[in-house]
């Protein structure tokens, strides 16, 4: 086993861990607006990239107006199922089972959705830095994933600070918290919960468009970016978006050095007994703890 | 002069002129269909698989039905939806038996689909042609149920041939773990049969992994000729070729479709598969089929739209040979024997339900994205 085999998969480790990060910080930032598990936030990322891609190929805007439209529809969609489904379901008092399973069926009927209009064809975005690609001790870095892990980082610091620092960022936490305390201080719920998925949204997209150039996305890909995200975000503490960093590099970097170290075989097994062991031991998640005190 | 009974005559004469009137009406009217049947993965994740099928199926109904039809009865293709499950698959096939009574089924589009339904079509003798390889050893006692595709050894050997013929002497191996594990068991037993070729590192990933990095890094350690690739989806070759690794991929044909190598992006370059279409350099066999279908459909087939096509023409001949009221064990019993299809030249009389051979694979290399035909043949 050489040192440029070591690397190599430790940079793949690095480059998986923050694509799962970056799905499960969606995850994450709609848990902690509304307490809302949301099991499609694979399907932002899919509709975040494929607009990104339609505008980019068929209308032919230039890329950097193409990325923002399919962040956009990110935000839009998020918005529309808070809007048209959530907020319906929270007047009625849904459980939390209640909407797992709605946004199990809403996962479904859009990958459909993207099936029947778009077609089954796999599609590339360019990637930032174009294909330019560094070798470090026998070892290959594209410059995407250098971007792609340096915008999860910005992400992630933003993300604490609009929780932290913004009037909008605490009122959406204080509505997730406690909606009853949050309405009677004049903090108006449904709006912020409306916010949170749009923000969920946003995020997705941005996720999706991130991904793009690394994999391809089509209509099935969905599902698997949120069952990585959706490790990755409880793995580091379901109300923290640093948590699913936390979570998505321990994941993927335990997925990579097992295939070194041990067989590719056996990498699913060997990353689950880790991660299980994990939550034996930190049931709240790496970070929960701190998810609690509103982290 | 005796006299005319007019009221007689007139009687007579109506009646005459009535029973011509309805053997007319009779005449004019359209001979009954003949039903056949389709259980194809229209939706679900093998939909890649099962929509240009129906396409090329949809095609081939087409185009015969517009030169009359068989013995001038049209073809009703009924199809159904399995949604890639095959507890789906053995539902509607039940329906297309019990319900429509189809003459014979066209599918499944994956390997739980068509053995599964192979279970009620075998005992129903109601011919079947799958759009798989002989799977599981059950299959090879159902003789009412046909294959369409190669065998996993015929599809595992192609590669070894090719490999040999550019002197790669030492080759690895990154399989997904659907297909893929499937035809890695099968190396064991073809690789005696090439003792200059090493089968060095094999890596597995999962189906559904959005990224094999590593897999493909432990590959690029062992310094490999040449690379096989089992899978149906573009995440290997771009793993592969973002190492920066340039040996020859050579995939198996199921990664062989324009919605994969769109999706490998700039991938796409010096990646041969063994197949059996190339739309861009067809055989002289392929041509009219390739020129109808881009003319009706409006998009340049590949091999499952192809097999869908000769699957409906077999049957086609086999009823215009036997009676378009020849069913169940008659009908299977036509349609064994060769066949020579716009794919290749099949024999359904052969063990592999198949007939295919090795000789009647071609190659295709894919150039900056583009398929063109290789000359190589094997012999």
């Amino acid at each position: 086993m050489s040192l440029s085999l070591i690397l190599q998969a430790a940079l793949a480790g690095i480059t998986n861990g923050f694509t799962y990060a970056l799905v499960g910080i969606g995850i994450a930032a709609i848990f902690k607006g509304t307490r809302i598990i949301n099991v499609m936030q694979g399907e932002f990322c899919v509709t975040g990239a494929m607009v990104t891609v339609l505008l980019l190929n068929n209308a032919h805007w230039p890329y950097w107006a193409a990325i923002l439209g399919g962040v956009l529809s990110g935000v839009v969609v998020g918005m529309l199922i808070n809007v048209l489904f959530v907020r319906y379901m929270m007047r009625k008092g849904a459980t939390q089972q209640t909407f797992i399973l709605l946004t199990i069926g809403l996962a479904i009927t859009m990958s459909a959705a993207v099936l029947f209009f778009i077609g089954r064809s796999g599609y590339v975005l360019p990637p930032f830095g174009g294909e330019d690609a560094t070798v470090i001790l026998g070892a290959v870095v594209q410059s995407h994933a250098v971007w792609l892990i340096l915008i999860a980082l910005g992400i992630t610091a933003g993300l604490k600070l609009f929780y932290h620092r913004t009037t909008i960022g605490i009122a959406m936490m204080g509505a997730s918290i406690d909606a009853d305390g949050a309405t009677t201080i004049g903090i108006n719920v449904p709006r912020m919960n409306m916010l949170t998925f749009a923000l969920g949204g946003g995020l997705g997209a941005i996720a999706g468009i991130l991904v793009t150039p690394l994999v391809s996305v089509d209509y099935a890909i969905g599902v698997n970016l949120t069952l990585k995200g959706f490790a990755a975000a409880i793995l580091g503490g379901l109300t923290n978006p640093l948590g699913a960093v936390v979570g998505g590099l321990t994941l993927g970097l335990i997925e990579s050095l097992a295939i070194v170290a041990v067989s590719s075989s056996y990498k699913d097994v060997i990353a689950m007994t880790i991660l299980i062991a994990i939550m034996i031991f930190m049931p709240n998640g790496m970070l929960g703890r701190g998810g609690r005190r509103g982290g | 002069m005796s006299r005319i009974n007019w009221p007689l005559a007139v009687s007579v004469a109506a009646v005459i002129a009535g029973t011509f009137a309805v053997a007319g009406t009779v005449c004019a009217q359209p001979k009954e269909p003949i039903k056949i049947g389709a259980v194809l993965s229209i939706t679900g994740p093998a939909a890649g698989l099962g929509i240009p099928e129906r396409n090329g199926a949809q095609a081939a109904v087409k185009s015969i039905n517009a030169r009359g039809g068989v013995n001038g009865r049209p073809i009703m293709l009924i199809i159904e939806d399995d949604t890639t499950n095959p507890d789906t698959a053995v539902t509607k096939t039940n329906g297309l038996i019990f319900n429509q009574d189809v003459a014979a089924i066209i599918g499944g589009s994956n390997f739980a689909a068509s053995v599964a339904m192979g279970g009620i079509t075998d005992k129903q003798k109601v011919p079947q042609f799958a759009f798989t390889g002989l799977g599981p050893a059950i299959e090879k006692t159902r003789h009412c149920v046909f294959h369409m595709f190669t065998p996993h050894y015929l599809n595992a050997r192609t590669l070894f041939e090719y490999s040999r013929s550019i002197n790669a002497k030492k080759v690895a191996v990154l399989h997904d773990s659907g297909y893929g594990a499937v035809v890695v068991r099968e190396l064991a037993g073809i690789m005696k049969d090439y003792p200059d070729i090493q089968v060095g590192t094999i890596e597995k990933f999962d189906i559904t992994a959005t990224d094999v990095t590593t897999q493909a890094a432990k590959i690029k350690a062992g310094n490999p000729d040449a690379i096989f690739v089992f899978a149906v989806n573009a995440v290997p070759f771009r793993a592969i070729r973002a190492l920066q690794m340039t040996q020859p991929i050579i995939a198996l044909n199921g990664a062989s479709s324009y919605e994969t190598v769109s999706a490998m992006g700039s991938a796409a370059d010096n990646v041969i598969i063994p197949e059996f279409l190339v739309a861009e350099d067809p055989l002289p066999r392929q041509k009219d089929f390739i020129n109808y279908f881009v003319k009706e459909i409006g998009a340049k087939p590949k091999n499952p739209e192809s097999v869908a096509w000769d699957a409906i023409h077999v049957i086609a001949a086999a009823l215009t040979k036997a009676g378009t009221e020849t069913r169940r064990e008659k009908l299977c019993e036509a349609i064994r024997g060769p066949y020579a299809g716009v794919t290749t030249d099949y024999d359904f009389s052969a063990e592999d339900m198949t007939g295919i051979k090795l000789s009647g694979y071609i190659f295709s290399k894919l150039v900056k994205g583009q398929y063109t035909r290789l000359p190589f043949v094997i012999k």
